[in-house]
C-alpha cells in the first residue's frame, strides 16, 4: 500500500468531502494560498476556489460564530483553528452555540462542523501554543471529538468528521504532520466509537491516544524484551468512547496504563481510567495507570520541556511496575 | 564555559538552514547582538545574532552547509587565548558523531531521563521499597481481582498472609492453591487445673473458655485477632470475639462423641472428655493453614488447657 503523511491525508480528505459535497467549506486563518503555517491545506483554494477555502482576519470568535451559523443553515464548514491553544477564544461559540443548538431546538436544527485543531508539545512553542485540550471538547456534551494517531485514521475519521451531522473536533498532533503510513488510495470511513487493538497482550494493557499510541508501541517494544507482553490500544474518538473494547482488554489483562498528552489532572485519562475502575473493578489486580503531561506551563527551554510529556520508557517503567506486585501507590 | 552557536528554527516547518554566508571568522571578537552568519530557510534569508559577547571559535559548518535546526555550528568562548583550543572542531564534531553513531538530539535526550523513568509518572512511596512486616495484622491487602478469586474458589487470604505470601495479595498468588480436604490433629490433655478453674464459679462457660484460649494462641501464633464461632449442639452458633472467625469451635464434652470433622472450608477446634482429661481436634486445610501453623496453634491450646493461668500471660 502506498504511504503517505499525515499531513496529505487530512488533505485528501477534506478535498475529496469538497468534490463529493458542495456545500462543504473551509475557513480559518491561513487557510488559502498559505495553505496554513503547516502546509495541510496546499492546493485546495486552487481547486475549490476562495468561496469555499476562505481566509478570514485574526478573529477566532468571529468565523467559529460564522461558521456555527453557516452550519445551522445547511453549510457543513470545516473551521482550521490554527493552534490547539485557540480553543480558549471559541468557547462560547462552540460550547453553548454549536453543541447545544440542536437540544435547544428540539431537534429542528443541527450543527454539521468540523472544527480541526492540534495538540501536542515538545515543538519548542512554548506554554501558549503546546497545550493538548482535548478534555476541553471532551467534557460538553453535544460535541465529539477525535484523535487521530496516524495519517490512516487522519484520513478516516476526518472524512466521517465531516459526514457527522453534529460539532466534532478533531485535534491533529502538531509534530506527526510529516509521519507517514499506508492510507488505501480508494476510498474509506472510520466509524466513530471503534477502538483499534494495534498489538494483542496479556500481560498489561496500554490504552494511548494520538501520538501516545506510538509512545505505548515502543513502551509494549521494550516491555517484550522483558517478557512482558502488553496489548496497546487506540480509542481513536476520545467521544463517543468505545468502552467495551477497552473493558474486555482490562478483564484480560488486568493491569492498565492510560497515556494521553493532556495534562494529567481531571483530564482524558482520568475519565478513561476511572470507566475502567468502575466496570472492570473485580478483574483489575493493580490500580489502573493515568499517565498525563505535567501539571505546568508547557515549558519553553528544550530541556525541561522534553520531561513534562510521556515517554515509552516512563510507560514502560510503570508497566515494570504493575507487574512486580509490588505496592503501587498511583499519584 | 563556552556558549554553543546552534542553528536556529526561525519557521514552524523548518528543520533544517542554510548557512549562506559567515559574517564574522573564527578569532573575531563578536559583542552580544553582533551578526554571525546568514541562514536560508524556506522563506527568506535572516542574520542570526551572536547571544553573548567573547570570540567566535570552533566553526564546524561552512557556507553553503545544510545543517539541522539545534546542531552546533560554532562555539562563542570568553577570551582569546581559548580559540585555538577549539581549533580543530570540524573534525572534531565528525570524529564524535561516528564514534557514538547518534545526532546530538538524541544523546541530549539520553541524558536527560538517566534511568529511563518519566518524572511525571506516579512514584513508588519510599515505604513500598521496604519488605511489608509479615504476617501483619488486621485487613489483608489483595487486589479486587485476587479477592474475587479467593471469593470463589473458598481461600482465605488471612491464612495466606499467614504462610508468608506477600501483601499486597495478587491474582497470581492464588494460582497455586489447591483447595479442599481436610487434615486432622488430635491432642489429649489433663483437665485437672481446668476442672478446678470451672467447679469455682457458678457462671463458667466451657465452650467460652476453650473459645478464648484459642483466640489467645491465635493472637500470638499470628499477631492478629479472630474470632472463634462458637457451634452448639442444637446446630446454633454464638460468635465470640469481634473479629471475622477463622475457627469454629464444637464443643462435645458433655456427649459421648470424641470428634467432628466439617466438610465446608476453614478450621474447626472439636473438644471432647478423654478420661480425666480433654481430647482437643483440630480440622484445618493445609491450603489455608499450613502443617506447622497447625501444630504450633493446637499445641498452644493444649498448654492453656492444662495451665489456664497462660491465658493472662
Amino acid at each position: 500500500m502506498r504511504e503517505i503523511t499525515l499531513s496529505q491525508a487530512v488533505n485528501e480528505a477534506i478535498a475529496e468531502e469538497m468534490r463529493r459535497d458542495e456545500t462543504v467549506f473551509l475557513i480559518g486563518e491561513d487557510v488559502a494560498e498559505a495553505g496554513t503555517p503547516f502546509k495541510v491545506l496546499s492546493g485546495l483554494v486552487e481547486e475549490f476556489g476562495t468561496n469555499r477555502v476562505i481566509d478570514t482576519p485574526i478573529a477566532e470568535p468571529g468565523f467559529m460564530g460564522i461558521a456555527v451559523g453557516a452550519a445551522m443553515t445547511g453549510a457543513r464548514p470545516i473551521v482550521d483553528l490554527m493552534f490547539g491553544d485557540f480553543l480558549y477564544l471559541v468557547m462560547d461559540q462552540l460550547c453553548n452555540q454549536a453543541a447545544k443548538t440542536h437540544f435547544m431546538s428540539g431537534g429542528k436544527l443541527s450543527v454539521p462542523l468540523v472544527l480541526r485543531t492540534n495538540l501536542g508539545a515538545t515543538r519548542r512553542s512554548a506554554a501558549q501554543h503546546s497545550q493538548s485540550l482535548q478534555a476541553l471538547g471532551a467534557h460538553i456534551p453535544g460535541l465529539k471529538v477525535a484523535m487521530p494517531s496516524s495519517a490512516y485514521e487522519a484520513k478516516g475519521l476526518m472524512k466521517t468528521a465531516i459526514r457527522d451531522d453534529n460539532p466534532v473536533v478533531i485535534f491533529e498532533d502538531k509534530l506527526m504532520y510529516q509521519d507517514k503510513a499506508p492510507v488505501p488510495e480508494e476510498e474509506f470511513l472510520i466509524p466513530f466509537g471503534e477502538a483499534n487493538i494495534l498489538r494483542e497482550g496479556n500481560d498489561v494493557t496500554l490504552i494511548g491516544t494520538s501520538s501516545m499510541r506510538q509512545v505505548c508501541e515502543k513502551a509494549a517494544e521494550l516491555l517484550e524484551a522483558d517478557g512482558i507482553s502488553a496489548e496497546v490500544m487506540d480509542p481513536r474518538t476520545i467521544v463517543p468512547l468505545d468502552e467495551d473494547t477497552l473493558l474486555a482488554s482490562a478483564r484480560k489483562t488486568s493491569r492498565v496504563i492510560v497515556v494521553d498528552e493532556g495534562h494529567q489532572s481531571y483530564g482524558v485519562t482520568a475519565e478513561i481510567a476511572a470507566r475502567i475502575n468502575e466496570k472492570a473493578f473485580y478483574h483489575l489486580d493493580a490500580p489502573v495507570i493515568r499517565m498525563g503531561a505535567m501539571d505546568v506551563p508547557v515549558p519553553f527551554s528544550p530541556a525541561l520541556e522534553d520531561l513534562t510529556v510521556p515517554t515509552p520508557e516512563g510507560v514502560a517503567a510503570n508497566a515494570r511496575k504493575l507487574m512486580s506486585g509490588e505496592m503501587i501507590h498511583a499519584a | 564555559m563556552p556558549h554553543e552557536v546552534k542553528m536556529p528554527q526561525l519557521g514552524m516547518t523548518q528543520d533544517s538552514g542554510v548557512i549562506v554566508a559567515w559574517l564574522k571568522a573564527a578569532g573575531d571578537a563578536v559583542a552580544e547582538g553582533d551578526a554571525l552568519f546568514e541562514v536560508e530557510t524556506d522563506k527568506a534569508t535572516m542574520e542570526v545574532e551572536a547571544a553573548t559577547a567573547g570570540w567566535l571559535a570552533g566553526v564546524r559548518k561552512g557556507e553553503g552547509d545544510d545543517v539541522p535546526v539545534g546542531d552546533v555550528i560554532a562555539l562563542i568562548v570568553d577570551s582569546e587565548s581559548e580559540v585555538a583550543d577549539h581549533a580543530n572542531a570540524e573534525a572534531e564534531a565528525e570524529a564524535e558523531v561516528a564514534a557514538t553513531d547518534q545526532t546530538p538530539n538524541e544523546a541530549e535526550q539520553a541524558e536527560e531521563t538517566p534511568d529511563g523513568a518519566a518524572p511525571h509518572a506516579p512514584e513508588p512511596a519510599p515505604a513500598s521499597k521496604a519488605p511489608a512486616p509479615m504476617p501483619s495484622a488486621g485487613k489483608v491487602l489483595a487486589s479486587p481481582k485476587a479477592r474475587r478469586i479467593a471469593l470463589e474458589k473458598g481461600i482465605d487470604l488471612a491464612a495466606l498472609r499467614a504462610q508468608g505470601v506477600k501483601e499486597p495479595i495478587h491474582a497470581e498468588d492464588l494460582s497455586q492453591v489447591v483447595t479442599g480436604g481436610h487434615s486432622v490433629l488430635t491432642a489429649a490433655v489433663s483437665g485437672t487445673a481446668l476442672d478446678a478453674l470451672l467447679a469455682s464459679s457458678d457462671n463458667a462457660n466451657r465452650a467460652a473458655l476453650f473459645a478464648s484460649f484459642a483466640r489467645g494462641a491465635w493472637r500470638v501464633l499470628f499477631d492478629a485477632e479472630t474470632g472463634v464461632a462458637i457451634r452448639a449442639l442444637d446446630g446454633t452458633t454464638t460468635m465470640t470475639g469481634e473479629d471475622s472467625a477463622a475457627l469454629t469451635l464444637v464443643d462435645l464434652c458433655d456427649t459421648r462423641l470424641t470428634a467432628y470433622a466439617p466438610a465446608g472450608g476453614g478450621s474447626t477446634l472439636t473438644t471432647a472428655r478423654q478420661g480425666d482429661g480433654y481430647a482437643l481436634t483440630l480440622a484445618f486445610s493445609e491450603d489455608a493453614l499450613p502443617m506447622p501453623l497447625a501444630i504450633a496453634l493446637l499445641d498452644d491450646i493444649a498448654a492453656r488447657v492444662e495451665n489456664p493461668i497462660r491465658q493472662l500471660l
